[in-house]
């Protein structure tokens, strides 16, 4: 991934054009309701402009390569955690913070520098990349122990240790994608897959929602939503072939079972985490969409699910 | 099972711009470590560019709270009296900025609220508020409150007469309230310059004055304004101002 490449590769050109499509698209139909049907816009087009917004600085990050993207996604990771610091209460503690900071770092690290021995090709050390959720969890473990303390220590410790597979490891995973073979596509698709299945689910659970998903969880999401959502997802793979074209049928539907459930189970279970502090949003970071963490929540669950799996059936460098 | 108790942000629901709008501020690692690392490499370049120099730190050495009044004619004074401070006591330290100014627009507003962790001051409304958020944060011992109490800054180089809010807020108060003369930063960075020059720039800090016996009628208040005034002249004219 360079400037260079990405400037003549047909997938991220392709991508492209298709943000561009999609983007244009949502905006007339956005601007169709608003000025032909009269109806209230104003705060879907604060998301919409949020969108636009991210769009342009997504594709920028992937088109500047390697480096920019992991150290991107390795940035996005820290302030995807510090938002759940803040909302659960673990940002009061520096030392469990500073050591999730710490191994959220680690994982953008593992991402970047290669092998040392030069076992494994081209660039990211995968092994150690699996490997960090170790250190990191004994280097939280070990906190109490150093300050001699244990009174709401448990609470503290499991705070910090899913915030950091969480926000952290399972986020980074998007991070080495970059190091793959096919860094393009993989990237291009996950994330358009998931941000486009998310405005699936809200538009047909707009439109046709009735029956409560979850109703002790996220009480506006609906079945008639996922279950559109769930359609886009198990289409999309096909429509966007381009961007894996070694992939077979299976890992096709692999794929489209990923964003289409993964996505969604990883909305619910931010929603879990926010019903049970008591919070609508995570933060107030990004108009209309809410924290940050309300942005990247379907795709922290899929994007891991994704590369386990295409590198299970094909060598993922 | 019973359920955990989250102790969230007050501020979740806020804007990040909004957050650094408002006081207190919830304490955040990120910002702090930020403010710390820019506050060594301000205090490297104030040293080499400036020739920047104190005298007089012992007075500025206490673990309790602690009022500083000086003199003010730049930004460089907020810079130069945090240079004073240790860096430890950099995030207790809270630099009184008047929030018309420093309080609105964007860049300024990050500036003042992350890196010299300024506190907002309603100058010409909710003046009497503002003064007691101050003399609230001074009840937490190890609080430092950097005041110019001219109240803007001064574009002749002399000092102009300082505002009563000073007074009432020490007047009556065990509180230690040291009066510092910052030297040269008018020559440096006077009001209206885009960038510093590399003139020299000294800090004075005298022996700490304490108003506790002091009454808080108008007159006394006027009074400790005035004797504070008198006092940044006077270390002023004993070291030699130039």
């Amino acid at each position: 991934m360079s400037p260079q490449i990405a400037l003549y590769d047909p997938v991220f050109r392709a991508y492209f054009i298709i943000v561009l499509v999609s983007l244009t698209m949502g905006g007339a139909v956005l601007g169709f309701l608003r000025f032909v049907l009269n109806k209230e816009t104003a705060s879907m087009f604060k998301t919409y402009w949020s969108w636009i917004f991210m769009a342009g600085i997504g594709l920028l990050v992937v088109f500047l390569g390697r480096i920019p993207t992991i150290v991107g996604i390795t940035l996005l990771a820290i302030f995807a955690f510090k938002e759940f610091a803040r909302a659960s209460g673990l940002y009061r503690d520096w030392w469990m913070t500073g050591a999730v900071y710490a191994g959220i770092v680690t994982v953008g690290v593992a991402s970047l520098i290669s092998h040392p021995r030069g076992e494994e090709p081209g660039t990211g050390w995968y092994g150690f990349f699996v490997a960090v959720p170790v250190f990191a969890i004994a280097l939280i473990l070990l906190i109490p122990i150093l300050r001699n303390r244990a009174r709401g220590e448990l609470q503290r410790m499991s705070l910090a240790i899913v915030g950091f597979i969480y926000m952290g490891w399972m986020f980074g995973h998007l991070g080495f994608m970059a190091n793959a073979r096919n860094a393009y596509g993989f990237l291009c698709f996950i994330i358009f897959a998931t941000g486009l299945c998310d405005v699936a689910a809200f538009t047909f659970g707009k439109i046709f929602g009735r029956h409560p998903l979850r109703s002790e969880i996220s009480p506006n999401k609906t079945w008639e939503g996922a279950l559109g959502a769930f359609v886009v997802a198990m289409i999309l793979p096909w429509v966007l072939r381009f961007s894996f074209p070694f992939f077979g049928t299976r890992e096709l539907i692999l794929t489209g079972l990923i964003v289409g459930i993964g996505g969604q189970l990883g909305d619910l279970s931010i929603s879990v985490i926010k019903r049970d502090i008591g919070t609508k949003d995570m933060a107030a970071t990004i108009p209309g969409h809410g924290g940050i963490l309300d942005r990247i929540d379907s795709l922290i669950y899929a994007a891991p699910l994704f590369m386990h799996m295409a590198g299970y059936y094909f060598p993922l460098k | 099972m019973k359920r955990w108790r989250y102790d969230s942000a007050r501020d979740l629901d806020q804007a990040p711009i909004d957050r650094l709008r408002q006081f207190p501020r919830e304490p955040d690692m990120l910002v702090y470590g930020l403010r710390s690392l820019c506050a060594l490499i301000i205090r490297g370049l104030l040293r080499v560019y400036n020739r920047f120099e104190i005298i007089g730190n012992e007075n500025l050495r206490t673990n309790r709270s602690l009022v500083i009044v000086a003199n003010h004619c730049s930004h460089l004074d907020t810079l130069c009296l945090l240079a004073a401070l240790p860096l430890r006591k950099l995030h207790r330290a809270f630099p009184v900025a008047a929030s018309d100014y420093f309080f609105q627009r964007v860049p300024r507003l990050w500036a003042a609220a992350v890196l010299v962790n300024a506190m907002p001051f309603g100058r010409h409304s909710r003046t009497r508020r503002s003064l007691t958020i101050c003399s609230e944060l001074l009840a937490n011992p190890g609080t430092i409150l950097i005041i110019f109490p001219e109240g803007t800054r001064s574009t002749t180089g002399k000092i102009n007469e300082f505002k009563s809010g000073i007074g009432a807020l020490v007047a009556g108060r065990d509180i230690p309230v040291v009066p510092c003369f910052i030297d040269g930063s008018f020559r440096a960075w006077p009001k209206g310059r885009r960038i510093p020059w590399p003139a020299k720039v000294r800090l004075i800090a005298g022996a700490p004055r304490n108003y506790r016996l002091r009454g808080a009628d108008k007159i006394d208040i006027c009074r400790i304004a005035a004797e504070l005034r008198d006092a940044v002249n006077e270390l002023g004219a004993r070291n030699g101002r130039n």
